[in-house]
């Protein structure tokens, strides 16, 4: 009977995991981030649209692997970044700074559903909706174009 | 031809007696009817399987996101399920459903990463993997789990860079070390150990002091194994420390020999001192406690031979552990072919290095090679009529 609990206990791993991802929407805040796509091209891993953030930039620190920042909702609606670290602060997101360029790697590139990814990667201005958890985790919720 | 008729045919040739005859075909009767799956229903079987995959996969965009990893999660419990009541009811192979049960675990991670954009840098799904295979491995004491465990150690390994902590790492040698400590058979020990050594190379990644020498000190840190491990199973594990440090001083040597460059930081002089002084101590701890493993401790003079840039005392040390190695293990009688293969390996890599492109090096050393065949040729000679005499 004891065999059971390798089902089981690996059941409950998966449950954990989901409601750490659900969690970001139940105790969190919901942005909308300009992106953009780029390189998009992976033979390997399916559809997928890499994304970089036009609004996400950081002056202070421009090349670091390791950043960690916060983001807030600018006036036109989209988010920007709000507080930008060297070292980890409490609700801050862990990401990467390159030439300026901030970002994250659950932000990085986006699934999508099979056939749509060369209609998001010609439309270029897209928008990337995403829930972020209190303490920092990303939930990223939805990619389409933006209509501005 | 059924066993009835046979035995009917064989006592009309007069080969059996009617009373053996009787016993023959009672004991057939007692015996359990094979139980088959009869062809057809095991292709339509097939067919109706590759169905109901091609089904899910042509709708897979239309299936709700929670619902793809319940189907995956389903499969999972599907397979634990069929390998329970297999092992029950002694039809099939309940390794083999158990294996397949624990891969679609896999796939439900996979699955629910991609569906819910989970970061796949982080080392969390490698880590979920490698518990779960030691988790079955340490219940069923099956091979496969440990080459799946080994698989995903590695994993982890490899997922730790190139950002990696030190909670993160010590954890990971926690778990390498329990399951070293409490496997039995060779191959989980050897797979436990491996991870082990492989651990030290991390030390690149998370001391800020840029060592070169953190394979060798990886390696002397693992004779501490030793200590906590019973007999027989240090005379598993003996060969892979024999051979990592055999395999550490021919490419300290390879480096050092090829690369012009100055690869050694003067100030590691310390350094190079401390390892020699643990070379000491693992001698002695080793001289006392497992004197087989000795020529552990030689990799130690690696640090400071790395100072000479011709490269000719790790030369020379590689040289004499190799001939040293082979005539004592042929004095005790004891297997010669891994102290061979590694004696060959240092002539090659030495021959590299020094003779390329010197055709009076290399006829020095092949001349040297002759003469090394003639007198082991002698020896053996020697050595054969002095077992006839006493034969």
């Amino acid at each position: 009977m004891k065999s059971w609990i390798f089902p089981i206990a690996q059941t409950l791993i998966v449950v954990l995991l989901l409601v750490s991802y659900y969690a970001a929407s139940w105790f969190g805040e919901q942005y909308v981030l300009r992106a953009e796509p780029f390189d998009p091209f992976d033979p390997f891993y399916g559809e997928y649209v890499m994304l970089q953030y036009p609004d996400l930039k950081s002056s202070e620190i421009t090349n670091d692997s390791s950043i960690y920042f916060t983001l807030k909702r600018a006036e036109d609606g989209y988010a920007v970044i709000d507080r930008i670290e060297n070292e980890p602060f409490f609700g801050a997101i862990t990401g990467s700074v390159y030439d300026g360029s901030v970002t994250a790697p659950q932000l990085e590139q986006f699934y999508v559903e099979q056939g749509t990814g060369p209609g998001l990667e010609s439309a270029r201005d897209l928008q990337v909706t995403i829930d972020v958890s209190s303490w920092g985790t990303i939930r990223p919720i939805d990619l389409r174009e933006r209509t501005e | 031809m059924d066993t009835e008729q046979k035995l009917k045919q064989w006592q009309e040739a007069g080969l059996l007696d009617s009373e053996t005859a009787e016993r023959i075909s009672v004991f057939e009767k007692r015996q359990p009817v094979p139980k088959k799956l009869p062809l057809l229903l095991m292709i339509g079987l097939i067919f109706f399987s590759l169905a109901i995959f091609s089904f899910i996969a042509a709708n897979w965009q239309a299936i709700p996101d929670l619902a793809k990893v319940l189907v995956m999660l389903a499969l999972m419990w599907l397979f634990y399920t069929i390998a329970y009541f297999s092992e029950k009811k002694a039809f099939g192979s309940p390794l083999l459903f158990r294996v397949i049960g624990l891969a679609m675990f896999g796939a439900t991670l996979l699955v629910a990463a991609q569906t819910f954009h989970f970061p796949l840098a982080n080392s969390l799904l490698p880590w979920i993997m490698f518990l779960a295979a030691l988790a079955h491995y340490f219940y069923w004491r099956n091979l496969i789990y440990s080459v799946i465990g080994f698989f995903f150690g590695a994993t982890v390994l490899l997922s730790f860079l190139p950002d990696i902590g030190w909670v993160e790492w010590v954890l990971f040698i926690a778990v390498a070390v329990t399951w070293f400590y409490f496997s039995k058979t060779f191959a989980p020990v050897a797979f436990s150990w491996l991870l082990l050594f492989a651990s030290g190379f991390m030390l690149w990644g998370l001391v800020e002091y840029d060592s070169l020498l953190w394979p060798i000190w990886t390696l002397f840190a693992l004779v501490l194994l030793l200590l906590i491990v019973p007999e027989n199973k240090q005379r598993q594990i003996r060969p892979f420390y024999l051979l990592t440090a055999g395999m550490l001083l021919v490419v300290y040597l390879a480096v050092r020999g090829q690369t012009f460059i100055s690869l050694v930081d003067k100030s590691h002089m310390a350094e190079a001192i401390a390892l020699a002084a643990a070379a000491f101590g693992v001698l002695v701890l080793s001289f006392f406690k497992f004197r087989s493993l000795l020529w552990i401790a030689v990799p130690g003079l690696i640090g400071l031979l790395l100072f000479d840039e011709t490269a000719i005392g790790l030369a020379v040390v590689a040289e004499l552990s190799a001939l040293g190695y082979l005539i004592i293990a042929q004095r005790q009688n004891e297997p010669l072919g891994l102290g061979f293969v590694y004696f060959i390996v240092v002539q090659f890599v030495i021959y590299i290095i020094y003779a390329w492109e010197r055709l009076d090096m290399s006829l020095f050393f092949l001349i040297g090679a002759l003469l090394l065949f003639l007198l082991s040729a002698i020896a053996w000679w020697i050595n054969r009529r002095k077992e006839g005499v006493e034969r």
